[in-house]
Formats: C-alpha cells, sequence, structure tokens
C-alpha cells in the first residue's frame, strides 16, 4: 500500500473491491475513494487532505465535476477521467465510496430525473455496498488472525527445539526449571551447559519482541552461548563475546538480556555476569540477598565488558534466576506481581517442598484463574542439599522438557479451563489438528474426574496440570488431591445397548473416552495424590 | 464455560434444535425443554443441529444417551447432523452413530427425518 492511501483508509475506514463494470468512460462505476485499481480512467484515488472529501461528505446528492470549484487533485484527476457526475455513497451518514459516471451516452446533460433516480439508488446500494466491505474486513481479519496463529506456532517450535531436553545430574542438587510460554510466545530461554571440570553453566534470557524473530535470535543467541561456553570458564568473557558477534546482526530495535552463571557444585560457589537481566536472589539463613553484577544487553552496542560477581550457596539455600514473566504478571486488578513480593516468597523457607513449584503456585494464586499469561515465563531454581543424609538429593530427573505447569480450583466447569491451557501449550508442538482435540478431550475428562474425585468440587482443593514434551510425544500429568482415594479406573466399560436398555446408567463415559482418545493412560497414587499421565505421540503410532 | 443455546426451528413433524456452545451435564434442562417444546408441538423426528458445537464432553453423551431413552419411549427419532470429524469419532466409539442417524447436513436430515 502506498503512502498515499493508507491515510484514506484510516479515514474512511474501509475499502471495497467492488467489481466494476467495463472500463468504458460512459459506464459508471462504483469505486472507493481510497483504492488503487487497474483503471485509473475510472477508479480515482482522494487523499485525506482533499477539500473533495469533505465536500462530498456534506453533499445531498449527485455533484456536476465539471461545475466543482475546488482547488482538488481529485477533482482534476476525475475531469482528466471524463467523469461528469459523481454521486456520494453515503451508508449511516458515512462515506463508503462514490459512483463516477461519465457523460450521458445521448451527450444531454443529466436531467433531474436522472439526478433524482441515481439519488435513490445511491441510497440503497450504499447498505449493501457498506455489508460487502463488512464481510470483506471480517474474511481479511480472518485471514490474518490465521496468519498470526500459524506465526505463532512456528515461533513455539524454534522455541522448543532450544529448551534442554533434561536437567543436569548433579549429586547434592535440586534443580528445577520451567518454562512458560505466553500465547503471543515471546523470547525466553535457558540453557545448562557442561563445562570443564564438572561445572554447569547456567544461562537464562530474553529476546526483546516476540514471535518467530525472536525465537530466531533466541535460537542464534543460544548457540553462541554454547559456543563461547567452550572456550572459556569467565562469564563475563562468554557475554562479551556472544555481544561482540550478536552486536553486527541484530535486527533493529531487538536485544537480548541474558545473565550466564557459572556454578561448582561441589563448594556451592556461583560466578554471575549479567547482559541487563533480573539479577538472581540467593536464600541464605540470613534471608534474600541479590547477587549483583551489571551490563549492557546483548546487541545493543559493540565493546562492551561484562563484570563478574561471585556468591556461594550454601548447603540448605537456593538460588533463584527468572525472567521478566513472572515480576510483570498482573492480577485482575491491575496489580504487577513485582520484585517486594518475590522476594518475600524467596525468603519463606520450604525445606522439602520444591520453590519453584511454590513459586508458581504462588504466581496463579495472584493473578487468578482467568488469568492469560502476558510475557514468557522462565525459573531456574537450584537447591543445594543440607548435607544431612536423609536429605533429598537431586534425583536429576533426566527426560522431558516441562513446556508449562499450572493449577486450577477444583470446581466444576473449570475441566474447559485446563483443556484450553493445555490446548495453548500443546498447540505449537507439532501434533496434528485431529490429535490435539483427541487430546484436549482426554485432558478434560481426565481434570472433570480429578476435580469429582480428588478436589470433591472444592475450589479450594486445586488439581495441578503439568505438560512435557518427550521426543515423540506430549505428556499432560493431571495431579488431584484424592480427597475420595483413587478414582475408579477398572469400572464396567460403557454400552450403549445396556444403557438405552435401562441396565446401565446414561453416564459413565469419561473414562471409556480417556483410554480411546491418547496413546496410553497411566495412574500412579501415592496415598495424599494422585496423577493421571496422559501420553499423545505427535504421529499416530502404527500397530505391531 | 460457554453456556449452551438451544434454538427450535419446527416446521411439521420434524424438528431442529440448533446447539450453540458446549453440551455438558449443565445443558441437561436446556435440552430437555427443547425436546419437550419439540414433542408437545407434535415432532416425530428431532434434528440435532452441531454444527456451532464448541465442546461436548461425556456429560453431554450421557445427556444425549439419556434423550435417545426418552425419544425411544415416546416413538420419536434422534437424527443428528453437523459433527465436526472429531465428534464424528466419538459417536462411533461410543457406537452413538448406532443408535442417532448422522448425515452432512440439515437438508439431507430433513429429508431423512420425514422419509
Amino acid at each position: 500500500m502506498t503512502e498515499l492511501t493508507r491515510p484514506i483508509r484510516r479515514l474512511l475506514g474501509r475499502h471495497t473491491d467492488t467489481p466494476e463494470p467495463d472500463a468504458v468512460p460512459e459506464s459508471p462505476a462504483v469505486t472507493e475513494p481510497a483504492r488503487l485499481t487497474d483503471d485509473p480512467s475510472i477508479a480515482v484515488d482522494i487523499a485525506e487532505s482533499d477539500p473533495l472529501l469533505a465536500y462530498l461528505q456534506s453533499a445531498s446528492g449527485p455533484i456536476e465535476i465539471a461545475r466543482l470549484e475546488l482547488d482538488s487533485p481529485a477533482v482534476r484527476a476525475m475531469r482528466e477521467a471524463g467523469v461528469a457526475l459523481v454521486v456520494p455513497l453515503v451508508s449511516q451518514g458515512e462515506l463508503i465510496g462514490t459512483l463516477n459516471l461519465g457523460p450521458r451516452l445521448s451527450e444531454q446533460e443529466y436531467s433531474t430525473d436522472d439526478r433524482r433516480l441515481l439519488t435513490t439508488l445511491a441510497a440503497q446500494a450504499a447498505p449493501a455496498i457498506r455489508v460487502a466491505q463488512l464481510v470483506r474486513e471480517q474474511a481479511h481479519e480472518a485471514a490474518e488472525r490465521e496468519r498470526l496463529e500459524q506465526e505463532m506456532r512456528v515461533a513455539t517450535l524454534i522455541q522448543q527445539q532450544f529448551l534442554p531436553r533434561e536437567l543436569p545430574k548433579l549429586p547434592q542438587w535440586q534443580i528445577a526449571a520451567y518454562y512458560g510460554p505466553a500465547r503471543a510466545v515471546g523470547g525466553d530461554f535457558y540453557d545448562f551447559i557442561d563445562m570443564p571440570d564438572g561445572r554447569i553453566g547456567i544461562a537464562v534470557g530474553d529476546v526483546t519482541d516476540k514471535g518467530v524473530p525472536a525465537a530466531l535470535v533466541m535460537a542464534r543467541t543460544h548457540s553462541i552461548l554454547r559456543a563461547e561456553a567452550s572456550r572459556s570458564n569467565s562469564p563475563g568473557e562468554i557475554l562479551r563475546r556472544a555481544n561482540a558477534l550478536l552486536e553486527p546482526e541484530m535486527p533493529a530495535r531487538m536485544f537480548v538480556t541474558c545473565l550466564f552463571a557459572i556454578l561448582e557444585p561441589e563448594t556451592g560457589r556461583i560466578v554471575i555476569a549479567n547482559a541487563g537481566h533480573n539479577l538472581p536472589y540467593i536464600r541464605t539463613d540470613d534471608g534474600v540477598v541479590e547477587l549483583r553484577a551489571t551490563g549492557m544487553p546483548l546487541g545493543l552496542m559493540p565493546g562492551i565488558r561484562y563484570e563478574e560477581t561471585e556468591g556461594v550457596i550454601a548447603p540448605a539455600s537456593s538460588v533463584l534466576l527468572y525472567s521478566d514473566g513472572l515480576v510483570e504478571a498482573h492480577d485482575p486488578n491491575q496489580q504487577m506481581y513485582g520484585f517486594p513480593r518475590l522476594r518475600q516468597e524467596m525468603a519463606v523457607d520450604d525445606a522439602g517442598s520444591e520453590l519453584l513449584d511454590r513459586l508458581l503456585e504462588t504466581l496463579h494464586r495472584f493473578t487468578g484463574p482467568d488469568w492469560e499469561q502476558e510475557d514468557d515465563i522462565t525459573l531456574v531454581t537450584l537447591r543445594r542439599a543440607s548435607g544431612v543424609a536423609d536429605e533429598p538429593a537431586s534425583d536429576g530427573q533426566a527426560g522431558p522438557a516441562l513446556i508449562t505447569a499450572f493449577s486450577i480450583p477444583g470446581e466444576e466447569g473449570n475441566e474447559r479451563l485446563a483443556m484450553d491451557r493445555v490446548a495453548a501449550a500443546a498447540g505449537g508442538l507439532g501434533l496434528p489438528p485431529a490429535r490435539l482435540e483427541r487430546l484436549k478431550t482426554a485432558v478434560s475428562e481426565a481434570t472433570m474426574n480429578a476435580i469429582e474425585y480428588g478436589s470433591q468440587g472444592n475450589p479450594d482443593v486445586p488439581v495441578d496440570i503439568a505438560v512435557e514434551t518427550t521426543a515423540d510425544a506430549i505428556v499432560v500429568r493431571i495431579t488431584d488431591r484424592a480427597l475420595s482415594g483413587a478414582v475408579p479406573t477398572d469400572a464396567e466399560a460403557p454400552d450403549i445397548e445396556l444403557k438405552l436398555a435401562g441396565a446401565q446408567k446414561p453416564r459413565g463415559w469419561g473414562l471409556f473416552l480417556i483410554k480411546n482418545m491418547v496413546d496410553s493412560m497411566d495412574v500412579t497414587s501415592d496415598g495424599s495424590t494422585q496423577t493421571v499421565t496422559l501420553t499423545m505421540a505427535r504421529e499416530e503410532r502404527t500397530n505391531g | 464455560m460457554t453456556a449452551t443455546v438451544i434454538e427450535l426451528d419446527q416446521d411439521g413433524p420434524a424438528a431442529i434444535l440448533r446447539i450453540e456452545g458446549d453440551v455438558t451435564s449443565a445443558s441437561e434442562a436446556d435440552l430437555m425443554a427443547a425436546y419437550g417444546l419439540a414433542a408437545a408441538n407434535g415432532a416425530t423426528a428431532v434434528i440435532l443441529d452441531f454444527s456451532k458445537l464448541e465442546y461436548m464432553n461425556s456429560g453431554g453423551i450421557g445427556l444425549l444417551v439419556t434423550l435417545l431413552v426418552r425419544a425411544r419411549r415416546g416413538g420419536g427419532r434422534l437424527v443428528a447432523t453437523g459433527l465436526s470429524e472429531h465428534y464424528r469419532q466419538i459417536f462411533s466409539l461410543t457406537r452413538l452413530d448406532e443408535a442417532i442417524e448422522i448425515y452432512d447436513d440439515d437438508a439431507a436430515a430433513m429429508v431423512a427425518a420425514t422419509a
């Protein structure tokens, strides 16, 4: 679109592709002031600043172009194109186009009757054209939405490729990571890098901007950091080189904030350098401390140096690295989660329970169930064992990458919320639409069971849901509080004939549906919770 | 949750119930009332038009079974149209498609229902 036409479209608010009759000057043609067509002899663009626009807005009927005394480029263009009469098309007080006519074929002037007829025609045609314009606009908007959703799927797919498939296995350390993409998929990432002498590099970053461009910059940053981490054991040096490589190729108005830490698992010594990212919190016996280091974000300007700071994570202490999405989340009253709240949460001694789970629980309590996540959220926590023998050491759980985890109040109807959130998280993971539909039904049914049996319908008893991805499948875990004991999983198979004959209750389809929708369903229980694990392969599994 | 909206369109012995939104156990009162009205108006065949269905769960399937039992008791027929591929599959899995005839659109269902 040219700069000239854009303001008019904004002014008129719409455009139409109403088909035009033959391009002979004598024939009437409906033309849209804002449109460029192949046929300049009929369609005339009217610029936003052209006085003809205001004139047409207030005109009450056909206007003779030859007699119009206006200093208007559009009028001149019309005269050149052989337009004799212009009939404004006005629908609900708004100019939506014009009917441009050449001279009469009889070469006589347009009569009063002609004008009356044209005025009536314009009055009747305008609303119909307006409807056609609206239909076209809607189709255009639908196509645009589809395009954006497609882009989001691609962005998510790129993003997923670069999340670690497994967490480092470190004795005496409990490591947890969470990545929750927002609907529009920001550019968050995290990474664990094995370094010489058993040290571990940890990167947490955030690319400004969203969608595919951010995902691509994230992918590039990810590989640069990995490459530089193999050449240096200094976080500051790694960031300096990463900046030097990224800066020349960074798209305009984009940059990357990144915190790079190197941990010595044996001693708990941690050295960090920071490129404009959130500072890590360490919880110690004396409270929560922020590990400070400053530096410019990556990609903004050349020649930046990054200072290093070091700290120690003592036994039974934890460190948290995180992205903006957490602290910038809002509750229904538009209050921001904020740093003080995070610091306060961090200060709670939660020995025995997982810091990361608790932070997410607190966040979801804060935002409420109807929250639409504004930005990607990334959390990485490392907890050092107390050294006491019964301390649960890290099991270094290798396996699937966690895509999202959330809790819903255990109240009937929330299964739809769970279903929609799982669908949003799984939507970009390469599951064909038919399989996504089946996963949605299974998640909804399993969540309904969890609400009915696990929470007994009590909104204060939550159901926890986690979505993970493995190389070939999407795995959804639904954990309830088992208030009614285990959900029965061996119920009699529903039979439509028995039901119609009144020999079975009409209900009781849930479990049957779940088993038939996904590739596998497993149930595990530890007395106080029950977890239903649904596995859906990305591709149809062939039997045998 | 999206509420169920049911619109009744009746002309002679066949009635169309256009269902919009969610069909869950919470839809029972609305669906039964609409069916009752159609039956009271003399409908012997009821076409359930699911083309605007957003979500149906096991509760909704149970509800259809209840409706089927009721229809059969009254000597009526249930016909379904507008089902997405996903819900067609569910109808097939649950064998609901053996008790409720499925057609692609209202016109085909209407022909069958009034035959």
